[in-house]
């Protein structure tokens, strides 16, 4: 029977493989190159990465993907978890609202940043009754709208894994508590907040790495100007706009490694019993 | 036994060539009848030739990803495909086009006009034929306006003294978002006061762009133009909120549309503006027709781009859809005069427009100029100060080690 194991694991290896290894390993490749659309590909070893080193566009976008992970991620989960402790309230019409603070995650990403493109267009937008900023071309209010647009859209995703993480707490325990004496602040300060720590973790992880793939915010509504510009479109106009392949694939590799270096620090800091999921 | 004799004859019967489809792709066109019709009598010229249209976006930068894309892949699906004047030498170096030196005579060629002729030459190669020409243009309302303005200073001076008796109107709406129509704009302005754009903005050019931040954008364009694009900038002066606008040969026709425009037959055009001491500059934009050099349909796709790029063809989209034709005799022709008497003035400004900076390296070129000719107009540093992006990567970092800490207690 042990032998069977790899044999029946293969094919996921394969496809694994296949599907992420290989690319990326021909991406990372690729970056060693000065590869354009009109010059053939010429060996540069790290040349690429020194280039972007060197461009303070490149710096900028890197400083403002960290200040949209850090500012979206974190503003997410303390709104997910405002929102999953109402959403775990008994009240009439629980149902009710909770499929309406669904909506905005149900949307595509695109739509959305539409959406809120067009409220803060400066000439016909909503916001033009509340003041004449010209929101998208001042880099204070672009880079503020990108973010509350994103928290917006995902913050219904960390509500949902708060929200089920809440429901694995036994209401005994509460009840204990209680009975101890210990008022609403204490009980969600000391039984709550620990028992929701896998579930916000899990939050986290996920929200982390998806948010350091930003792109399509960026892309509909402003893209990259005032300061809004992220790694991932960097990476875009190089490869699209400007059919630099060798670039763009050092920038993809920096966004990989990136991730990477984030994984890596997450699972080491989650514990190994939560990863094993043996509650 | 009747039945397969029958199918039997029917195989050996002489078959009518199977039709050659051509893939062609290009940007939405504001008139589609005037090409649909174009392109059906194609077809029955070459009645073994159909068209296929592809329409890509109407910005030419997201037209240019899509088409690099698709050529990039060799896709079978793309024969013959519009360019904006400013790729041919990019795609000509990648190797994407057929050169077509053999179907205009250098005779031929100089009945075009010479700026797009220069852009589509690459190495003394024809690598794209020139479809129309655009050039900037100096749109206003003549039930406002007396006479058009002169120099820059001038348009300011009349749109605030227009706009003091009319306060619901705007002065001046032009393409300023971060985009290719920004250095279209600016360049305009930097020419026109005798400054450079490349390969670094000189004296002359950083003054024009500083007059444009203080005295235009502002005072007399919305601050909104800051976020606009052709059409959005467009709309303001159709709806009647504008007093002077800048936009390309076609806008004309739409203006002049009652069913799209609210100052219809109430608009006058003029060269644009210059500033004191300087000369009206116009940006040569503009389309050309190019064939893919992977393509095996390139016989008929040269029989459509001859069709395209003739005469009767550029009359014709030029009385349907007001686009500067290509071909300078176009207008000339007695009924496109009769139709725009206003191109018997224009005309030199369509043999003036001044070419963009050229590169193959373009797009990487422009993209710079945009940066730094946005973060000038905007007046807003967009650099991103390090303390206030760090800091709520640490608070994520504090997060996460709050949260996995002690979990085995």
């Amino acid at each position: 029977m042990r032998k069977l194991g790899p044999w029946l694991a293969a094919p996921a290896l394969v496809t694994l493989a296949v599907l992420a290894a290989v690319p990326i390993a021909g991406a990372l490749w690729q970056s060693l190159f000065h590869e354009t659309s009109r010059e053939p590909a010429r060996f540069v070893g790290l040349g690429n990465y020194v280039q972007l080193a060197r461009d303070p566009e490149v710096r900028n976008s890197v400083l403002f993907t960290l200040q949209f992970v850090g500012t979206s991620v974190v503003l997410e989960l303390v709104l997910g978890l405002a929102a999953a402790l109402v959403l775990h309230a008994k009240f009439r019409g629980r149902g009710l609202v909770r499929a309406a603070v669904l909506v905005p995650w149900a949307i595509p990403t695109v739509v959305a940043a539409w959406i809120w493109r067009y409220v803060f267009d400066d000439y016909s937008g909503l916001m033009t009754y509340a003041s004449d900023v010209s929101w998208f071309s001042d880099p204070f209010w672009a880079r503020t709208i990108v973010i509350v647009a994103d928290v917006w859209k995902t913050m219904p995703f960390t509500a949902l894994l708060i929200l089920a993480g809440l429901q694995t707490i036994s209401d005994d325990v509460i009840d204990a508590a209680r009975i101890d004496g210990a008022g609403p602040g204490r009980r969600f300060v000391h039984v709550t907040l620990p028992l929701l720590r896998p579930a916000l973790l899990v939050a986290l992880l996920f929200r982390t790495m998806d948010a350091f793939r930003v792109f399509d915010a960026v892309f509909v509504m402003t893209r990259g100007k005032s300061g809004t510009s992220v790694l991932q479109f960097l990476g875009y106009k190089a490869l699209f706009d400007q059919g630099n392949y060798g670039k763009g694939a050092a920038i993809s590799a920096v966004v990989f490694l990136l991730i990477a270096t984030m994984t890596v620090f997450y699972v080491r800091s989650v514990p190994s019993r939560l990863m094993e999921a043996d509650r | 036994m009747l039945r397969i004799a029958l199918v039997g004859l029917l195989l050996t019967l002489p078959q009518e060539p199977a039709p050659v489809e051509l893939h062609f792709l290009m940007w939405k066109p504001h008139q589609r009848e005037a090409w649909t019709r174009a392109l059906r009598d194609f077809e029955n010229l070459h009645p073994r030739i159909r068209v296929r249209v592809e329409e890509g976006p109407h910005s030419s930068s997201e037209l240019h990803a899509m088409l690099v894309t698709k050529l990039r892949a060799r896709d079978p699906e793309l024969d013959l495909f519009l360019i904006d004047v400013v790729w041919p030498a990019e795609f000509a170096a990648a190797g994407y086009l057929d050169p077509i030196d053999d179907l205009f005579s250098e005779e031929e060629r100089k009945r075009f006009f010479p700026g797009p002729i220069e852009a589509d030459t690459v190495d003394g190669r024809l690598v794209a034929a020139p479809f129309n020409v655009d050039a900037g243009l100096l749109y206003f309302r003549k039930d406002l306006v007396k006479a058009a303005p002169e120099t820059w200073n001038q348009l300011a001076e009349q749109a605030a003294a227009i706009t003091a008796r009319h306060p619901d109107l705007f002065g001046y709406t032009g393409q300023f978002d971060r985009y290719e129509g920004l250095v279209c704009n600016l360049m305009e302005l930097i020419r026109s006061n005798g400054g450079r754009m490349a390969p670094s903005l000189d004296e002359r050019a950083e003054e024009a762009v500083a007059w444009a931040r203080d005295r235009l954008i502002g005072p007399v364009a919305p601050r909104a133009v800051l976020n606009q694009r052709e059409t959005e900038s467009r709309e303001i002066f159709l709806q009647g909120h504008a007093v002077f606008h800048r936009n390309w040969p076609e806008t004309w026709k739409i203006a002049n549309d009652p069913a799209r425009s609210k100052v219809a037959g109430r608009v006058g055009l003029a060269p644009l503006p210059r500033f004191e001491g300087g000369r009206s500059v116009s940006t040569l934009g503009g389309w050309q027709l190019a064939i893919a050099s992977h393509s095996p349909r390139r016989a008929e796709a040269r029989a459509l781009v001859r069709y395209l790029a003739g005469f009767d063809v550029q009359k014709r989209l030029t009385l349907e859809t007001s686009h500067g034709p290509s071909l300078s005799a176009v207008m000339d022709d007695p009924d496109v005069l009769a139709r725009f008497p206003h191109f018997a003035e224009m005309k030199r400004v369509f043999f003036a427009a001044e070419p963009r900076p050229r590169s193959p390296d373009y797009a990487e070129l422009s993209d710079r100029l945009q940066q730094t000719l946005y973060a000038k107009l905007t007046g807003a540093e967009d650099g991103v100060a390090v303390l206030p992006a760090l800091a709520p990567m640490a608070v994520l970092g504090l997060l996460v080690f709050y949260l996995s800490r002690g979990r085995r207690a």
